[in-house]
């Protein structure tokens, strides 16, 4: 006789209210972008009203601008994504990003200096900066797997630490004196755009130009921007499609069955404080191309900026939810913010403001999606 | 009557000064649901995590499809059939059913000769609908967190998941607590249906009603020793209170 | 001979504020105005800025970056030039090495740079390693420093042990003010020891701490140097909340409103007062002298100080440039 099926259980919610849960999840994972959406179109009306029509918001040099401004924030939130994702928090990012500045700065002129030419003194650079932070991810990682330390503790510790280190490496100063070259890996671009009269589109290498014809030149992707968007699309690779990503994720949402479905949590931890510390290495490299020089303190007013990139793209404090392209989202938004303020002539600091108020809007969201959607999230989030 | 699958032998667990596990020797067989009852402090939960690794007993044997088996680690038991299913469940519910199926045993696409490993998401969602059909649950959507699922549903993915690793013994703790009266039985009926392609499963429970609902044999322990080990369908409600307060012990009787 | 070049740069401006007002009818050129930080300093020179365009008739842009360094400083520097309409950029660039490809971009865009207060590579903009900007209008830091440490000498009895306390490094302005405190006590005064210069990021709560630390250290500490706004402020409630004032001598750079009643309170000896107003006001004239097509501006005018000390504080002659903003 055929049993009938066994029908476990009809969902608590009937088809009505598990519509709304839908709706809810939906426009909480999509709040980020609308926002963005419109205040990019805020500036693009607003700013030539202001200025009397002789200032545009989304000229090509403009976005450009923007794209280079979120490097930083975007790089320290790519690991901090990461991080938060797995229930923890990563405090030492900004100063591991002064770090690797540090260290780009003083291995790619000790290179150069001892005969390397540019190119290979700059991938030594590249590497000491992010051999320096990894070593750093894996010892935030391994006390707070092994010894059991909360990561906020452990990391905001070792902040201290890696300032001090970076101090002193530079030896309280900004480290100069490196190679003319690297001015042209951290500023030139992909692409020339020459508007107007006798303009055209250059790949690579722009034409030798004077006056008028250098004034209309715009930049299009610099290296540094294509560098970025090479590790946003490492890790977005690395967590929505790899075992490694889905056990972030696991850990995240119940360390504990994580660990009794065998996953290695304590590698994974270990291996999500690298990440962070890597990602934080690049972007001080990046800053040394970019400024010619190494720098001990620049880190230091980017980690709140990348904690509220990470949140306003929707990644959950409590772990066990997020997305790479929601932190992309989060630091577009803090960049279009300050580029478009300083085009209406309003003080950057307003921008602060505004940034706490979205920061704050998007906890309040991701709060009420809780409540509303009803979660049962089993574990501490360490 | 068959090999035992699981034969316990005299084990003994002691924490300090206190003899959870005392002198227990117990059998299993194939094709049979076993509730193990006893009140709280019994020493239920302290023999079962004995048998799946998590403790390591202080005497005793236990032999495992007439093996003699020593556990170190849970996943030792697990690697040769002995699945667990918690009270929590263990399951993450910030992820969808398949992934929790498949949790910490992701299938992979290898790529680069093993240097690049994606997430085989489609053989694995596949698989899983498979598992689940095999024991007759059927989800409306299977890529939604299993956080927006009922009690009851929830249960039906760990059990899936032990399933699908090949269970050769199932271990279920107090599987119908915090569940409505429906729900609990679809949860009794899939231990029925467990059963029935195989897989025995042994119920720790003090829930009586769940006992004479889908069990086979039942064993009673109180304070650490076994009282009594019956055909479910030869004792009733009121003995087996006596047995479970200590006021009737089989064993003491010679 | 700072006086000198004071008088020469007047003279010129006021020619060419007359010349400029008789040209504004055909140039409506557009400055944009980034200096370093929000601080008195800048804000008396904000004053200069915008006093000098209402004279002329010119449109300033102004952006004040929320705290000092480059990655505060370039992302505005770069939304100002993005904005496609400005002509002149003047900026206090708060790095002279890191800010130079920043500026450079500025250049070819189309913008031009004069730099107030601080310079780029070595300030010489004739000879030197950065000679795009049209002009550097600030102190001779250098010589500033120098008269701090005479000041400061001259109050400690001529020996003792001073301390320097600084912002950044990297920094054209206080650096030439370091420069010239050492070169002076070293030159001068052999029997005063020079310790630091420790840097506090332009932030005075870590002035007052280094400036606190120090005076646990070297319970014999005779005087004090602060080189800037901030500096000077943290490092001078530091010897007051020691309950050392008018003991530690202090001197401040930096003429602000504290700096002043600190001043009158005696726990502060010195205030060098700079004279912002005049870096702005002047740098504005260069952008309208150049846009009408001026060629001989000086690449380097000297503001000059004021030295303010208990005798002269009430005089309105040396109390008219405390950093007021009105």
């Amino acid at each position: 006789m055929a049993t009938p099926d066994v029908n476990i259980g009809a969902p608590v919610a009937t088809p009505a209210v598990a519509r709304r849960h839908r709706l809810v999840l939906t426009l909480s994972r999509l709040w980020a972008w609308a926002f963005l959406g419109l205040m990019i179109v805020f500036f693009v009306i607003a700013v030539p009203i202001y200025n009397g029509g002789s200032v545009n918001f989304l000229t090509v040099r403009n976005s450009q601008n923007i794209l280079v401004a979120i490097i930083p924030v975007l790089l320290l939130g790519l690991g901090q994504t990461f991080v938060i994702i797995g229930a923890g928090i990563d405090l030492s990012v900004g100063w591991v990003m002064s770090l690797g500045s540090v260290l780009s700065a003083l291995a790619l002129r000790a290179a150069f200096n001892a005969g390397l030419p540019l190119f290979p003194s700059v991938v030594v650079g590249f590497l000491a900066a992010v051999a320096g932070a990894a070593l750093v991810g894996l010892i935030n990682g391994t006390i707070i797997a092994k010894l059991k330390v909360p990561a906020f503790i452990v990391t905001l510790g070792s902040s201290f630490i890696v300032r001090g280190v970076a101090l002193l490496m530079s030896e309280n100063t900004t480290v100069i004196g490196l190679p003319r070259g690297i001015r042209d890996y951290g500023n030139e671009s992909l692409f020339y755009l020459i508007r107007g009269e006798g303009g055209g589109f250059y790949f690579l290498a722009p034409p030798e130009l004077t006056g008028e014809l250098l004034r209309r030149m715009d930049r299009i992707l610099s290296y540094p921007v294509v560098i970025t968007a090479i590790v946003v699309a490492i890790a977005m690779f690395i967590l929505h499609k790899t075992q490694f990503g889905r056990h972030t994720f696991a850990i995240g949402g119940n360390i504990e069955a994580a660990r009794r479905a065998g996953i290695p949590v304590d590698r994974r931890v270990i291996m999500l404080y690298v990440l962070s510390a890597t990602t934080a290495g690049i972007a001080g490299f990046l800053s040394t191309l970019r400024f010619t020089a190494g720098s001990a303190v620049i880190g230091d007013p980017l980690l709140l900026s990348s904690i509220a990139a990470v949140i306003i793209g929707g990644v959950s404090l409590f772990g066990g939810a997020g997305s790479i392209i929601g932190t992309v989202i989060g630091s577009l938004i803090i960049a279009v913010l300050t580029t478009g303020l300083v085009m209406l002539n309003v003080q950057a600091f307003w921008q602060f403001i505004v940034v706490g108020v979205v920061v704050i809007v998007a906890v309040l969201i991701d709060q009420s999606r809780e409540l509303i959607v009803g979660r049962t999230r089993t574990g501490p989030p360490t | 009557m068959s090999e035992p699958i699981l034969s316990i032998r005299k084990l003994i667990k002691r924490f300090g000064g206190l003899t959870a596990v005392n002198e227990v020797s117990w059998e299993v067989y194939p094709g049979e649901v076993v509730a193990l009852l006893g009140d709280n402090g019994a020493g239920k939960s302290t023999l079962i995590k004995c048998v799946s690794g998590v403790y390591q007993p202080d005497g005793g044997e236990i032999y495992f499809e007439g093996r003699s088996r020593h556990f170190t680690t849970p996943m030792e038991a697990r690697r040769v059939g002995i699945e667990t299913i918690y009270q929590d469940l263990a399951l993450a519910n910030n992820l969808d059913v398949s992934a929790n199926i498949f949790l910490g045993r992701e299938m992979k696409h290898h790529y680069l000769g093993g240097l690049v490993n994606t997430l085989d998401e489609s053989k694995m969602l596949s698989e899983s609908e498979a598992a689940l059909d095999k024991l007759e649950i059927h989800f409306p959507d299977l890529k939604q967190p299993i956080e927006s699922l009922s009690g009851g549903m929830r249960q039906a993915v760990a059990i899936a998941r032990a399933v699908y690793w090949d269970a050769r013994l199932m271990i279920m703790d107090e599987p119908t607590n915090n569940l409505g009266v429906p729900e609990q039985q679809k949860v009794l009926e899939l231990i029925r249906r467990l059963r029935d392609q195989g897989v025995p499963v042994i119920l720790i429970t003090h829930t009586l009603p769940d006992v004479f609902a889908v069990s086979d044999r039942l064993m009673v322990m109180h304070r650490g020793r076994k009282v009594t080990e019956k055909k479910t369908s030869e004792t009733n409600t009121e003995e087996l209170v006596q047995y479970m307060v200590g006021a009737r012990d089989d064993m003491l009787v010679h | 001979m700072a006086k000198r070049h004071l008088i020469a740069a007047f003279a010129a401006a006021t020619l060419l504020a007359v010349g400029a007002n008789a040209a504004s009818a055909q140039e409506n050129i557009k400055i944009g105005f980034l200096p370093g930080v929000v601080d008195p300093f800048y804000q008396v020179m904000e004053l200069g800025v915008n006093k000098a365009a209402k004279d002329l008739g010119i449109e300033v842009v102004t952006q004040v970056p929320p705290t000092w360094g480059v990655e505060a400083q370039t992302p505005l520097l770069n939304a100002m030039i993005a904005r496609g309409d400005l002509n002149y950029i003047i900026t206090a660039p708060v790095d002279k090495d890191q800010m130079v490809p920043a500026l450079q971009a500025a250049l070819d865009a189309g913008i031009k740079v004069i730099t107030v207060d601080t310079f780029l590579g070595d300030g010489d903009y004739v000879n030197g390693p950065v000679t795009f900007p049209i002009s550097y209008i600030g102190s001779d830091n250098v010589e500033g420093g120098r008269i701090s440490a005479r000041g400061l000498a001259k109050a400690i009895g001529g020996k003792g042990t001073v301390y320097i306390n600084s912002t950044n490094p990297n920094v054209s302005s206080v650096e030439g003010r370091e420069q010239g405190f050492k070169e002076e006590m070293a030159k001068d005064y052999p029997d005063i020891t020079v310790l630091g210069p420790d840097y506090n990021l332009d932030d005075p709560n870590k002035a007052a701490q280094q400036t606190a630390a120090v005076l646990e250290q070297h319970p014999d500490l005779a005087g004090v140097f602060g080189t800037n706004v901030f500096s000077a402020q943290g490092a001078g409630n530091a010897v007051v909340n020691a309950g050392l004032g008018g003991h530690v001598q202090v001197v401040a750079y930096d003429a602000t409103k504290d700096a002043i009643e600190s001043l009158n309170k005696g726990d502060v000896t010195l205030v060098l007062a700079q004279k912002p107003f005049d870096m702005g006001y002047l740098a504005v004239e260069f952008a309208a002298a150049d846009a009408a097509g001026v060629t001989s501006l000086p690449k380097r005018v000297q503001t000059g100080f004021a030295i303010i000390d208990k005798d002269n504080v009430d005089d309105p002659n040396y109390s008219r440039f405390i950093y007021k903003a009105e």
